[in-house]
């Protein structure tokens, strides 16, 4: 079991998440949050931080993002850890509530 | 861990005259609702405990993250808050009078030669105990720091994150960095020493504290009493040693320095996990494995309830926390008194239990 970050985080990253983590288990791309299944403790405190809603347990993902479970766990062994939260990304608010952002992702 | 566990030492640490080590049957690590519950079952059993919680309240993550959030599944609760649950708790657990030690973490655990444990925490206190019950939840809560590189120099000096490190305000210029209760708290309460000004930064001009909090707040600051400024803190100013400045980053993309000589950050509490990794019980992801016959660790003698531990099944749920609390309470029971069995009485029907609890119900059994 792990926690996972859909699709909504994709060019928004508000990285409210970060502060919160127990384990520092979230690790940061260019445009995404990713969280490594290897150190999720399934605490869940992350979830209500997020501003757009994109992490939920493992068990949640909707039917239409069930890619992003391995899509994070294959992601966050190539992206260094975050542990501090930053500035969101400039124009986060203008892309939060897009859906279908999958193609936006920059590995 | 990442970043050590609360490496700041605390103000007060040395200035804590040395106590002798209070000799407990049980030290209970972590005061939230499975910690708090555990002190009811091993008081049902006549075992005496301790209990030890970073925050400087019980209550744990119920309070922390969820006090006026709804819980609906508490047996026989349909509804009520973290808060409420906390409360009840608190009420439940009075006739035991375990000892609570808090805004304090356990920094220390060794075995005795006699098969106890040395226990001490970063405040100074000394415990030896037949049992330790790590119900640490998501991990001690540590206040949230502001992320200025550098700005920890002055902690204990200019710069506090906790109520009871601050340097008296009177006289001083008071820069307040947060948005939330504690933070609105904190800038009245240096407008009330006779701080010479008090300025409030936060991300936006948007408090969340009680509704007399607020209303003190909008008075103070149409007073001109407290000011505030909307922006993020980047970096600092410094002169002789001393931290002049906070230099903020606004949101109207300016930079502004505010001129200061103290600085309280009140950004809220984030949960580490412990130090509990250097105790040598077995981990599996940061977990604490236990059985769940006992659940006691992989030292015997350690016990871990609540969402801290890990067996198969597992789930993170308060109601799964009492049970195991109960278990880990009769296991408890057998390591301290390993002559007397236990019987297994209702609270219901035993005057021994009546008894335990102060309490002489109408009607008990006549048995």
């Amino acid at each position: 079991m792990t926690h996972v970050v859909l699709e909504s985080c994709i060019r928004c990253k508000y990285t409210d998440c970060v502060d919160v983590c127990p384990v520092d288990c979230f690790r940061e791309g260019p445009n995404f949050l990713t969280i490594d299944p290897d150190e999720c403790i399934d605490c869940a405190v992350c979830i209500p931080e997020c501003p757009v809603n994109a992490i939920v347990p493992e068990e949640d993902v909707p039917g239409d993002q069930q890619h992003m479970t391995k899509l994070n766990a294959e992601l966050a062994k190539g992206w260094p850890a975050i542990t501090r939260r930053k500035a969101a990304l400039p124009d986060a608010d203008e892309w939060k509530d897009r859906t279908g952002k999958l193609d936006e992702l920059v590995r | 861990m990442a970043e050590p566990l609360d490496a700041t030492p605390h103000a007060t640490s040395h200035l804590t005259p040395a106590t002798a080590p209070i000799e407990t049957d049980a030290l209970i690590v972590g005061a939230g609702p499975v910690g708090l519950f555990q002190v009811f079952e091993l008081g049902l059993l006549e075992i005496g405990a301790h209990v030890v919680d970073a925050l400087p309240h019980a209550g744990g993550q119920c309070l922390e993250l969820y006090a006026d959030k709804p819980i609906y599944d508490i047996p026989a609760l349909p509804y009520c808050t973290g808060r409420e649950l906390v409360e009840r708790l608190q009420k439940q657990i009075a006739p035991f009078a375990a000892g609570f030690h808090l805004g304090q973490q356990v920094s220390e655990v060794t075995t005795r030669p006699d098969g106890r444990f040395d226990v001490a925490t970063d405040a100074g206190q000394r415990f030896v105990a037949k049992a330790i019950v790590i119900a640490g939840g998501v991990g001690a809560f540590q206040p949230t720091r502001l992320k200025v590189d550098g700005l920890d120099r002055w902690r204990g000096l200019q710069v506090s994150y906790r109520h009871h490190e601050d340097t008296p305000a009177a006289g001083q210029r008071v820069v307040v960095a947060g948005g939330g209760a504690e933070a609105v708290a904190a800038a009245l309460d240096a407008v009330t020493q006779g701080a010479v000004s008090v300025t409030l930064l936060h991300r936006r001009d948007d408090f969340d504290a009680a509704d007399a909090q607020l209303a003190r707040l909008i008075v103070a600051r149409s007073e001109g009493r407290i000011g505030f400024v909307a922006g993020q803190a980047s970096a600092f100013t410094e002169h002789a040693e001393r931290l002049t400045g906070l230099v903020v980053d606004c949101n109207d993309g300016s930079a502004q320095t505010l001129p200061l000589d103290l600085l309280w950050v009140r950004l809220g509490w984030s949960p580490k996990l412990g130090p509990i990794a250097d105790w040598g019980i077995a981990l599996d992801r940061k977990q604490v494995v236990v059985d769940t016959h006992r659940f006691e660790t992989s030292t015997r003698g350690i016990f871990a309830v609540g969402d801290i531990n890990l067996y198969p099944g597992k789930r993170k749920l308060i109601v799964s926390g009492f049970h195991e609390a109960t278990l880990a309470a009769y296991a408890i029971a057998d390591r301290v008194r390993p002559d007397r069995a236990e019987p297994l009485l209702y609270t219901t029907t035993s005057p021994k239990l009546h008894r335990l609890l102060g309490v002489s119900p109408e009607g008990a059994s006549k048995s």
